[in-house]
């Protein structure tokens, strides 16, 4: 799944608490497939962390929140929540690690 | 090997339509994945880091050839070719998605295997010596008390919500422990009792993680009739004291610890007194229904004595590695590494899996087993057959001669695969293993276990490696701490920490330096571990910390 769009809806609460410092992204996984995904600029979801939302902005980020918690309760993605970054990169080693993928994967050598 | 009954495949299968449904009620949106996560886990599905990942129960750690070709049938139809073994002798998928997962169930129940209880805090799966009936060593076979521990441990519903999770291992060999019996919540022994009669020795509370603890004993012998009600007392005490309010102190190894084993033992013994043994004590006729499953091969009398002599340098070598005695006059335990250099620890393409199963039918009465050293192994091979099963394992690329060297490493998956670890694992037991390529210095260097875990949950055993190696990561930066002189045997113990974190590059050096100390002060043959106990820790701190 690549940019897909979720609709709004304008009264749910998310479960995503955002309590990080600095500019914001939303990643998840996708519920089928299970892998990694980031929030887009126009709210919907790329496995590219390259298209990331990354916001300081408290409405943008609300927004966010209520996006992602539309997503999963329409069964998109799973287990979404903020990461903070720092120059535009995810600022935790684990998720800077998560944006690329396995260092090593025995299925490139087959 | 033991095969399902009517109920048993019923059972089996009735669990893959009951996931099929929830898969489907997930996708669609009738469960939540509050309400699914924990429906997903009892059938060994986990969300990992990158992806989900499928764990498969090896009861165990024993495959009939059929069901090892089903494994590669998964890897290469639902996953990308290959498939992992791991500490507790399963296999592990990196990369299904999750509407193919029931499918991947029925194929697994199409030979009789499943991925219950590969998760959750229940009782795992229960591990074993991989040379199980094949070592003389061993005073009795543990598969069959193996077995019976699958069974009286599977859907247990006095069991299935443990403080915590719950592991058992079991050997037949007190000797010479392949199943690591003491870093296990339970460990059982087939050891002699006074009058030579065959019984348990229950050791209770061992365990890695972050807080390693070499079991005790908790019965020295246990009659057969009486070990599951035996048992049934041990874990209706750990059920009811056993902490839930913290999950990292919430296993076996904590509550002994904090009661003592003489107090444990005593509300063993009282809880064993006041249950009704009967009900779930087991016939001489069943262990016996049960042992037969297991019963030896039909070993050939007619072997013709293997020249070494006329074979291939590398032939020689590898045998002389990866070979072990057998107890049958004229027949061998082949160890397969999975120990590639250039490949993650345990990893096995699905075109290998083939191979070793083609090579389990025409040389090994069509079994293989895994082992918790991430190995495979065929367990009666024919001396006279050995150069056809070497050439068979050239052909696959499964040849590494380096069974117990430097080059055998132990090692989780780590942060390239992970949702828990602190750091990667498979990157450093690569270089490590590229730095001591030459298969001369491994013979030279003799036995080393170097277990590495990506975090503190020590997956990867590093508490009981001889050099163990903790991944740990600060500011972004991954580190490494180094313990030394554990030991996963019969004299196990936990290794000393040695001090400060190391960086990959410090590190892979800094082994280097130790090993080359090692060379440098053995006396004649000594193993590392014994050169370590006997000069003690401070010589190789200094040459690990020469340059950092």
């Amino acid at each position: 799944m690549s940019e897909t769009k979720s609709e709004l809806p304008p009264t749910i609460k998310t479960s995503a608490k955002h309590k990080g410092k600095g500019p914001q992204a939303m990643t998840a996984n996708e519920l089928r497939s299970g892998l990694s995904v980031w929030m887009t600029q126009d709210f919907g979801w790329s496995r590219d962390y390259a298209d990331a939302l990354l916001t300081e902005d408290d409405a943008t980020i609300e927004r966010m929140q209520d996006v992602a918690n539309a997503a999963e309760l329409s069964n998109t993605v799973v287990g979404a929540y903020f990461i903070d970054t720092v120059n535009g990169a995810p600022a935790r080693y684990r998720e800077r690690f998560r944006t690329h993928g396995p260092s090593y994967d025995t299925a490139d050598l087959i | 090997m033991y095969r399902y009954d009517e109920f048993d495949a019923e059972f089996v299968n009735a669990r893959v339509a009951q996931f099929r449904d929830q898969v489907e009620r997930r996708l669609d949106g009738r469960l939540s994945e509050a309400e699914f996560r924990p429906l997903r886990l009892m059938n060994g599905l986990y969300l990992q880091l990158h992806a989900y990942m499928l764990r498969v129960a090896v009861p165990y750690g024993t495959l009939r050839s059929e069901q090892l070709r089903m494994l590669a049938h998964l890897a290469d139809k639902y996953d990308k070719g290959y498939g992992h073994v791991t500490t507790r002798q399963n296999m592990q998928f990196n990369w299904p998605v999750l509407g193919d997962v029931p499918d991947m169930l029925a194929d697994l129940a199409s030979v009789e295997m499943h991925a219950i209880q590969t998760s959750g805090n229940c009782i795992r799966n229960v591990t074993c010596d991989p040379y199980a009936g094949a070592a003389a060593d061993e005073i009795e076979d543990p598969r069959p008390l193996a077995e019976l521990l699958r069974q009286w441990s599977m859907l247990h519903p006095e069991f299935s919500f443990l403080p915590r999770k719950f592991k058992i291992a079991v050997t037949g060999a007190p000797t010479h422990d392949r199943a690591m019996v003491r870093a296990h919540d339970i460990g059982i022994e087939v050891v002699r009792g006074p009058s030579g009669e065959v019984g348990y020795h229950i050791i209770v509370g061992g365990g890695l993680g972050r807080t390693p603890i070499i079991g005790e004993t908790l019965r020295a012998f246990c009659p057969k009739d009486e070990l599951l009600p035996y048992l049934d007392a041990t874990m209706r005490v750990y059920n009811r004291f056993g902490r839930r309010d913290n999950k990292y102190k919430a296993r076996i190894k904590i509550l002994v610890r904090e009661t003592g084993i003489e107090e444990f033992r005593f509300l063993v013994d009282e809880e064993f007194k006041a249950l009704d043994a009967s009900d779930i004590m087991v016939s001489q006729a069943e262990r016996d229904r049960i042992a037969a499953y297991f019963a030896p091969p039909e070993y050939a009398s007619d072997i013709k004595a293997l020249d070494l002599e006329a074979q291939p340098e590398a032939f020689r070598k590898w045998v002389e590695t990866n070979v072990h005695t057998h107890v049958q006059p004229g027949y061998a335990i082949v160890n397969i590494s999975l120990k590639d250099p250039e490949r993650a620890p345990g990893d096995i393409t699905a075109e290998q899996m083939r191979a070793v199963a083609d090579l389990a039918d025409k040389h090994s009465f069509g079994e293989i087993r895994t082992t918790h050293q991430q190995n495979m192994v065929l367990a009666h091979v024919r001396q006279d057959e050995l150069r056809a099963v070497w050439d068979g394992l050239v052909a696959a690329q499964l040849e590494d001669a380096n069974i117990n060297l430097i080059g055998d490493i132990i090692c989780c998956p780590g942060m390239d695969f992970c949702a828990l670890a602190t750091a990667r694992s498979i990157p450093v037991a690569q270089k490590i293993a590229e730095r001591f390529n030459d298969h001369a210095r491994q013979q030279a260097i003799g036995e080393m276990q170097i277990k590495i875990s990506g975090c503190i949950n020590a997956c990867g055993h590093h508490h009981v490696g001889h050099i163990g190696i903790l991944g740990l990561e600060k500011a972004g930066v991954e580190f490494y701490q180094v313990t030394l002189g554990g030991d996963a045997t019969q004299t196990a113990r936990v290794g000393d920490r040695t001090g400060k974190g190391l960086s990959e590059a410090e590190l892979i050096d800094g082994i280097e330096r130790i090993v080359d100390r090692y060379m440098d002060v053995r006396e004649g043959n000594e193993r590392f571990l014994d050169t370590y106990q006997r000069l003690g820790a401070e010589t190789f701190k200094e040459a690990l910390y020469a340059d950092a």
